[in-house]
């Protein structure tokens, strides 16, 4: 065989090999939350509380609370982030915004478990002592420092959008006397829509994936949430918390049951993301 | 009705605002760990109550002190870079230079959900992929340094799949007609031509490999991270780690010691991202500088002036 | 070094002499410091022995030492029969300890009845007011299911009765504690063991938890300490399980806050 070949064969079967990362993930959790499916538990799982003393594995509270969690912690990044994103593409693209620029890139090598530690000790007294009421260990809390971890990334993404508006359109905005804000308002915010709507997905899927802050912020009570001022648990923290059952039981099949939500949801947020951007690029 | 002077002038204090607040927000985090950890950061907090050479040279366990955290940490990135790197840099390769068509936006889809998947996730997938090969393949596999880095492996592949890809499908148009029409096969074009040119960016993504390898938490307390294990003497055994401790100290510190010795790991930790952040610029210029001369020296000695 | 200062309890570390191999030990959070001085001593005086310690709980201890992925499982409970048979666990307990009520020591609260902390951990008593403090909401803390301390904590001082979905959930007795330290209308439960200036105790019916009530058998809230393995233990395993009923072992257990059983 040429080394052409061997070259190619190698090259693909890395590439396989990688594909074949990416299923393995998805099957070990289907295989393994089978049973549930088999013993007729799915819908009991999908909508029931979680009491194993009253034998009740359900997961909904967990549900319930990973999108809390996530949407409140977008709700609050996302108008940051596009402010910020703004603010270095528009407002001050020369001075200013370029030192946040870098900043907001440093931003994302902050480890997620500093963020939870910091929120501990700075964010849950300082909630709690603000709302009177609660121990701080609450869904706001958890919202809040996720809100500070998906910002920056958030705001390259935005960034990106914003200059990857041809440059035609602005000059020629520019020339029919258009300011830098009219400019952002009618030719750049319309045109960027799909890769800031893309970048949302992307945040939000980040948000619903992220253990360590809800782990350590948001309270853990397996009761379904009302306010944010309730602690929640999410379903990444139920996963590291009861890791521990036994591997027969139901508690642990449900595990796999909330690895296998996840993995669909991020699944769908990728595929959502791919979707927008490529039909973005087939527009004449 | 166009945005009159007034709407417009709310549209920038907005903007300013925003990077107030988030500025003012990532001070306010990394302010608060540097007031409460500068105390800390000694030799003590990492060696403990042992001389910091005998626990280095390995002669004598640390406890109490940071070491085997840091190396347990180490190791992890040593090893889950050493499995991820081989791969992800061919499929690469192969995406950018091989794959055609429906295949390569098959796996192009397939590579965005790998990179979208929660590390928890992953972390349940080693686990039960430890707990599967003890019960099928040899009791003596359980969760460990190799499972938690072959885990951690599947967690920066798409990082490195990426950036190989992007690096090299920006690589301008000339460069992959010039040495195919003199000759050269595609492969040798690949070694000789595109890859060094493409480095530059192919190691950034490395170094943020690295540094996600560095701060995870959620697939090692899974897959064999522990309190306490001393530093790890083999792949197969238990391990510390720098995140790990830092979670497990933030809820069960004993006394004050302890919790400073917490606020002294996130600093450490916190340092060593950043600092690989930084070393991702620097490592850009410095291999795009150093290929750029080897090949010209090369050329030179081989072809003459 | 060590040796010089513990005098004459040198003995006990000589029986891990020439012993190379690791010990893994897992489960009950209650005993991780014991574990972790025992390991310390054993570690420096005789480097080739490598003990890992990981937490997780009584249920965790129990599960990965019957699967064996690790050599000893601790447990805040003594295994159930259905355990011991279904992985022929060896037991072996060589403590005492109690599960106290612990509340933050600015809460004026003190004491309470049995009969009142079911109706707050029920979620009906909700407020400070209603039990003699002052007029802010119960802040509740719970453990997670594989809970040695709370399953004892369940059955003894709650007599059953139902914990609200509603409670903060820890994943150990140190998380506990550093919960209802650092949360003034805090309230939650812990090994006595763990009981230092830190947390208040709690009086339940009037006795207080301590060492000493739980030594004399008035704090009824009590729990043993066990060590479990995967059939009878042998070689290093067997040298550490002797060591913990050792003079120096429970010298070590008496420290960390624990009634020896010797």
């Amino acid at each position: 065989m040429s080394r052409e070949t061997i070259a190619h064969t190698v090259f693909s079967s890395a590439a396989w090999l990688s594909a074949a990362c990416t299923l393995m993930v998805f099957g070990f959790m289907a295989v393994l939350g089978y049973p549930i499916l088999r013993d007729g538990l799915l819908w009991d799982m999908l909508s029931g509380p979680w009491s194993p003393m009253h034998q009740s594995y359900g997961i909904r509270p967990m549900i319930a609370g990973t999108l809390w969690i996530a949407f409140f912690g977008l709700m609050l990044a996302a108008p940051l982030s596009l402010g910020c994103a703004v603010l270095i593409q528009v407002v001050a693209p020369r001075g200013f915004g370029r030192l946040l620029h870098n900043v907001v890139h440093w931003m994302t090598g902050i480890p997620t478990v500093v963020y939870g530690f910091v929120g501990i000790f700075l964010l849950v007294p300082l909630v709690r002592q603000i709302f009177g009421h609660g121990s701080g260990l609450c869904a706001l809390t958890a919202a809040l420092m996720l809100a500070v971890l998906v910002a920056p990334t958030m705001i390259l993404f935005f960034v990106q959008g914003l200059s990857q508006v041809p440059r035609s359109y602005l000059t020629a905005a520019a020339a029919l006397g258009a300011t830098p804000i009219q400019r952002l308002i009618y030719i750049m915010l319309p045109n960027a829509w799909r890769t800031l709507s893309a970048g949302l997905v992307l945040a939000f899927g980040r948000a619903v994936g992220d253990t360590m802050i809800a782990l350590m912020l948001a309270g853990n009570a397996v009761a379904l949430p009302h306010s944010v001022l309730d602690s929640a648990r999410t379903l990444p923290a139920h996963i590291a918390l009861v890791i521990a059952a036994d591997f027969d039981s139901p508690e642990f099949r449900g595990l796999f049951l909330c690895g296998l939500i996840l993995y669909l949801f991020t699944l769908t947020a990728s595929l959502a993301v791919r979707c927008t951007v490529t039909s973005g690029r087939q527009r004449p | 009705m166009t945005p009159g002077r007034t709407q417009q002038y709310l549209v920038i204090a907005w903007a300013w605002s925003c990077a107030v607040i988030l500025v003012s927000a990532v001070s306010a985090v990394i302010g608060f760990l540097l007031v409460r950890g500068a105390g800390a950061l000694n030799l003590e907090l990492i060696f403990g109550h042992t001389a910091a050479l005998d626990a280095v040279l390995l002669r004598r366990p640390v406890f109490g002190g940071l070491f085997p955290a840091i190396v347990g940490t180490l190791l992890l990135v040593l090893l889950s870079v050493a499995i991820a790197l081989p791969v992800g840099l061919a499929t690469g390769i192969y995406l950018a230079e091989y794959a055609q068509g429906r295949i390569r936006s098959l796996l192009g889809l397939i590579f965005d959900v790998l990179a979208g998947i929660p590390s928890i996730v992953i972390g349940l997938f080693g686990f039960s992929l430890a707990i599967f090969l003890h019960q099928r393949l040899s009791g003596r596999i359980y969760p460990c340094l190799l499972i938690s880095s072959l885990s951690l492996a599947f967690l920066v592949l798409p990082y490195l799949i990426r950036s190989t890809q992007a690096a090299l499908e920006s690589l301008p148009f000339k460069h992959r007609i010039t040495a195919p029409a003199l000759g050269a096969t595609r492969l040798q074009n690949i070694r000789h031509v595109l890859l060094p040119r493409a480095m530059q960016n192919i190691a950034g993504g490395i170094v943020l490999a690295i540094g996600r390898c560095a701060e995870d938490t959620a697939v090692i307390m899974l897959t064999g991270a522990v309190a306490t294990a001393g530093v790890p003497k083999g792949v197969l055994g238990h391990f510390e780690a720098l995140p790990f401790f830092i979670y497990y100290i933030s809820s069960q510190y004993a006394d004050p010691a302890e919790l400073s010795q917490g606020y002294g790991a996130a600093i450490i930790l916190l340092i060593i991202c950043l600092m690989l952040f930084g070393l991702n610029k620097v490592a850009q210029k410095v291999v795009a500088a150093r290929l750029y001369t080897n090949v010209a020296k090369k050329r030179w000695q081989k072809n003459g002036p | 070094m060590l040796c010089f200062a513990a005098g004459g309890w040198c003995g006990a570390l000589d029986a891990f002499n020439g012993e190379t191999g690791t010990i893994r030990i897992s489960g009950g959070t209650a005993h991780i410091p014991v574990m972790k001085e025992a390991a310390a001593r054993i570690m420096s005086s005789h480097p080739d022995i490598q003990i890992s310690i990981a937490g997780g709980g009584s249920g965790v201890g129990i599960k990965q030492v019957g699967e064996g992925l690790v050599d000893i499982g601790n447990s805040g409970r003594s295994p159930s029969d259905e355990e011991v048979h279904k992985y022929g666990l060896k037991m072996f307990k060589w403590a005492v300890d109690g599960v106290g009520v612990v509340v933050n020591p600015k809460n004026p609260v003190q004491s309470l009845t049995t009969a009142q902390l079911k109706d707050i951990f029920a979620g009906t008593l909700t407020n400070w007011r209603q039990v003699g403090g002052s007029d802010k909401g119960i802040n509740l803390y719970t453990r997670d299911e594989a809970s040695g301390t709370r399953e004892v904590f369940w059955k003894k001082a709650l007599a059953k009765g139902d914990i609200t979905p509603t409670a903060n959930v820890v994943p150990s007795n140190g998380a506990m504690k550093t919960a209802v330290a650092n949360d003034p209308w805090g309230i939650g439960f812990v090994s006595v063991g763990h009981i230092d200036a830190t947390v208040a105790p709690v009086a339940l019916n009037g006795v207080v938890p301590t060492l000493d009530t739980v030594r004399q058998g008035t704090y009824k809230v009590a729990r043993g300490l066990y060590s479990n393995t995967k059939g009878a233990p042998t070689g290093l395993v067997q040298k550490f399980i002797d060591y913990l009923f050792s003079p120096e072992g429970q010298e070590i257990a008496a420290d960390k806050g624990f009634i020896g059983i010797k």
